[in-house]
């Protein structure tokens, strides 16, 4: 379970505090308003960003204690995903560790996805969503246990969007994976989520600190 | 990190040092007295005032001959000519000073065109021999600038029917001022710190710089109290300029990307006609004392003897370009580690403090490196016998902020893109190496020639620690000068002036075949 308790993230005069949880195993999507601090809670958690207070556990283990290069995290940004210098199948290898089963695993994931010809090309030959395709397929098949998607699916129409969700259940559930996503689309919720967490600011009186509150 | 901040600190020694072994020699004594003296203050004044009109002349010819290249891609000898500026950036100063010679010297092919008053030795010589150095570098910085402008700037610019006049200042304006300013500093330290060309051009008293009065002091006077506060003065002074420009920015200049199907306006008849008279113009400014080399060489007494002669000189001189070439740009990248490390943190004074550091041999007197250094290794290593290692060391941290100016804004660009992803992707130290080279290979080729190209000219350096059976091809054209041997002094610039072309030529041409 990630376990996040009054975690305060301040960046000059803005200021979140957070507060949720998240049982193993589920898919639950993000949702809020722009500049409500969905991207920060995931930066705090991937370990991006370093929380002024505030408790984070995964299965009862502070995540705060642990350098970004040790926490059990795989995150997808909004963008700059991939290396433009380097070709997808390039990408794919530093960022994936290497079995037997991996390129097998890669094709099938490419194939669903709709882009095992693009595995040879390069970044700058791939349109938005087809970049965000290879970008997820290496998020979700990184051996981390809990996997961050930072809009995963802004790019896609919707036959390639309703593919992409599928496979990311799909991934999720055979692998085990606990799955956070932002999104601002409600079809994503009803197609993907266990859970929905809406985000929503409140301010205190007497002070500038915003709480952001679940349902 | 550990290996990074020792490097640093390797580098920060040999400055302390150098100015320990002139300190310790003058028994701690500076001249202070020498600031109540009006010799002084002429000498700073000429000093300020040469570096000034060479940075304000060399910008000033610079924008509009970048403009035009800009405006006119049609041009089929562009990109030559873009080789040739580079090529006029690194020309030895003693290359360079031949051929002005020759060219408007007391007997100079264009002396008797130029009046009664004309005299190439003072204000006047430095300024042409500071131009042409400069003007070529700041013509590709500039024309860098004007090709980042997108399309949808000039194509917005159009649909507003924006004037000649308004496009200037609302499209092209901004996204030259500030790296103008950068400019103009770069070039004020570069010749601020000028010693070559003021030593062979300065022609007298009136005209000398801090730098070589500094090296008056220690060679003729052997008054080391006087050229230590001289040191201080130029160190303080050029660091702070230094400072501002590590504050403000880096100089990104010698990729020359060209975008084939870039948009910009047609320029109208007599703005082409304009346009084709600076850009003649400027090929005749920069050719014309190559080619006044070139002519020199036919009085040359030919032999075979006298081409035998060059080979070896030849070779070692390639030799230290290639060992500072590798090692400076090695010493970059891992001095560029604590400060990208700073960057990422936001620790932005820690990250000024490290630049400073690992760029400020830019501004220490090379006079008093090189003698401070001489004079501290003097009693305790055998001078003769290592010096030749001493010149590579040294040329090697002299050139250092050069490659740290061309990796410094790719890398930067890197962490800007990259340092979450490359985070997040939990890369190990070789990984990441691997996902960096690529990325960085155009820029470290770039930084590699130009520092192989500025050590190999080298002058300054080999005057104190060179030996003898190691003489460089610039060191051999320098004795054949001294010693009124002019022909042969030519032929040895041509060999040198050949082999920086080729060099340049060969490197540029690898840079467009990757472009295409």
């Amino acid at each position: 379970m990630l376990s996040i308790t009054n975690l305060l993230m301040q960046r000059g005069t803005w200021q979140r505090t957070y507060n949720l949880q998240l049982a193993t195993g589920q898919i639950v999507t993000l949702q809020g308003r722009s500049g409500v601090g969905k991207s920060a809670l995931l930066a705090a958690i991937a370990g991006l960003e370093q929380p002024v207070s505030g408790v984070m556990t995964w299965q009862g283990q502070s995540l705060l204690e642990l350098p970004l290069e040790k926490r059990p995290v795989s995150m997808l940004f909004q963008e700059y995903n991939l290396f433009e210098h380097l070709s997808v199948w390039q990408n794919l290898q530093v960022g994936l560790v290497w079995t037997a089963d991996t390129i097998a695993s890669i094709q099938a994931a490419a194939s669903q996805l709709e882009i095992k010809d693009k595995l040879q090309a390069w970044p700058s030959d791939l349109s938005g969503g087809q970049r965000q395709r290879v970008a997820l397929l290496r998020t979700l098949l990184r051996p981390e246990p809990l996997v961050l998607l930072d809009e995963p699916f802004a790019e896609l129409d919707n036959v390639t969007r309703e593919k992409a969700i599928l496979w990311v259940r799909e991934t999720a559930q055979q692998t085990g994976k606990t799955v956070l996503l932002v999104t601002h689309q409600d079809e994503d919720v009803q197609r993907l989520a266990d859970t929905n967490i809406v985000l929503k600011m409140s301010i205190e009186s007497n002070n500038n600190e915003k709480n952001i509150h679940h349902p | 990190m550990i290996i990074a901040y020792s490097v640093l600190a390797a580098l920060v020694l040999v400055t302390v040092v150098a100015f320990y072994g002139l300190l310790d020699l003058a028994g701690g004594d500076i001249a202070w007295a020498l600031f109540r003296d009006e010799y002084f203050y002429s000498l700073l004044g000429f000093t300020l005032q040469q570096a000034s009109l060479s940075a304000l002349f060399s910008l000033a010819f610079a924008v509009p001959l970048a403009r035009a290249l800009y405006f006119h891609p049609e041009w089929r000898s562009q990109r030559v000519f873009l080789t040739l500026c580079l090529l006029c950036f690194v020309l030895p100063s003693l290359v360079l000073i031949t051929g002005l010679v020759v060219l408007l010297g007391r007997s100079g092919w264009l002396t008797p065109f130029l009046g009664e008053q004309w005299n190439l030795y003072g204000l006047s010589g430095i300024l042409i021999a500071h131009v042409f150095l400069n003007m070529p570098f700041a013509v590709r910085a500039l024309y860098l600038q004007w090709q980042s402008i997108p399309d949808t700037s000039w194509r917005l610019a159009r649909q507003l029917k924006l004037s000649p006049r308004q496009q200037w200042q609302v499209v092209e304006w901004p996204v030259l001022r500030g790296r103008m300013i950068v400019l103009a500093g770069f070039i004020f330290v570069m010749c601020f710190n000028s010693f070559a060309i003021v030593l062979a051009l300065g022609g007298g008293p009136q005209s000398t710089t801090l730098e070589v009065a500094i090296y008056q002091s220690l060679k003729y006077d052997f008054n080391i109290p006087e050229a230590l506060a001289l040191a201080w003065v130029q160190f303080f002074i050029v660091g702070g300029v230094f400072l501002l420009l590590v504050r403000f920015g880096s100089v990104a200049w010698l990729s020359v990307d060209t975008v084939a199907a870039q948009w910009r306006p047609k320029p109208t008849y007599w703005w082409r006609v304009a346009d084709a008279s600076i850009y003649g113009l400027a090929w005749l400014f920069l050719l014309l004392p190559l080619l006044a080399l070139v002519a020199g060489v036919w009085d040359a007494p030919w032999s075979w003897e006298l081409v035998k002669l060059l080979g070896r000189p030849l070779w070692i001189t390639l030799a230290l370009g290639l060992f500072c070439g590798v090692t400076a740009v090695i010493i970059a990248y891992i001095v560029l580690l604590p400060v990208r490390q700073a960057r990422l943190r936001q620790h932005y004074r820690r990250q000024g403090l490290w630049e400073w550091l690992s760029m400020h041999t830019l501004v220490a007197p090379a006079m008093v490196l090189s003698v401070g250094l001489y004079v501290f290794l003097l009693r305790r290593v055998d001078v003769d016998r290592w010096g030749m290692f001493v010149v590579a060391g040294l040329n090697t941290v002299v050139v250092v902020p050069f490659a740290l100016q061309q990796l410094r804004p790719r890398l930067f660009q890197f962490d800007d893109q990259y340092a979450a992803l490359v985070r997040t992707l939990k890369l190990t130290a070789w990984q990441r190496l691997q996902v960096e080279a690529p990325w960085l290979q155009s820029s470290v080729r770039a930084a590699f020639v130009l520092v192989m190209l500025l050590a190999m000219g080298d002058v300054a350096i080999f005057a104190i620690f060179g030996q003898p059976d190691w003489v460089t091809l610039p060191w051999l054209i320098y004795n054949y000068a001294s010693s009124y041997r002019l022909a042969e002094a030519s032929v040895a610039a041509l060999a040198l002036l050949l082999l920086f072309a080729g060099i340049i030529f060969a490197f540029e041409g690898r840079s467009d075949a990757q472009h295409h």
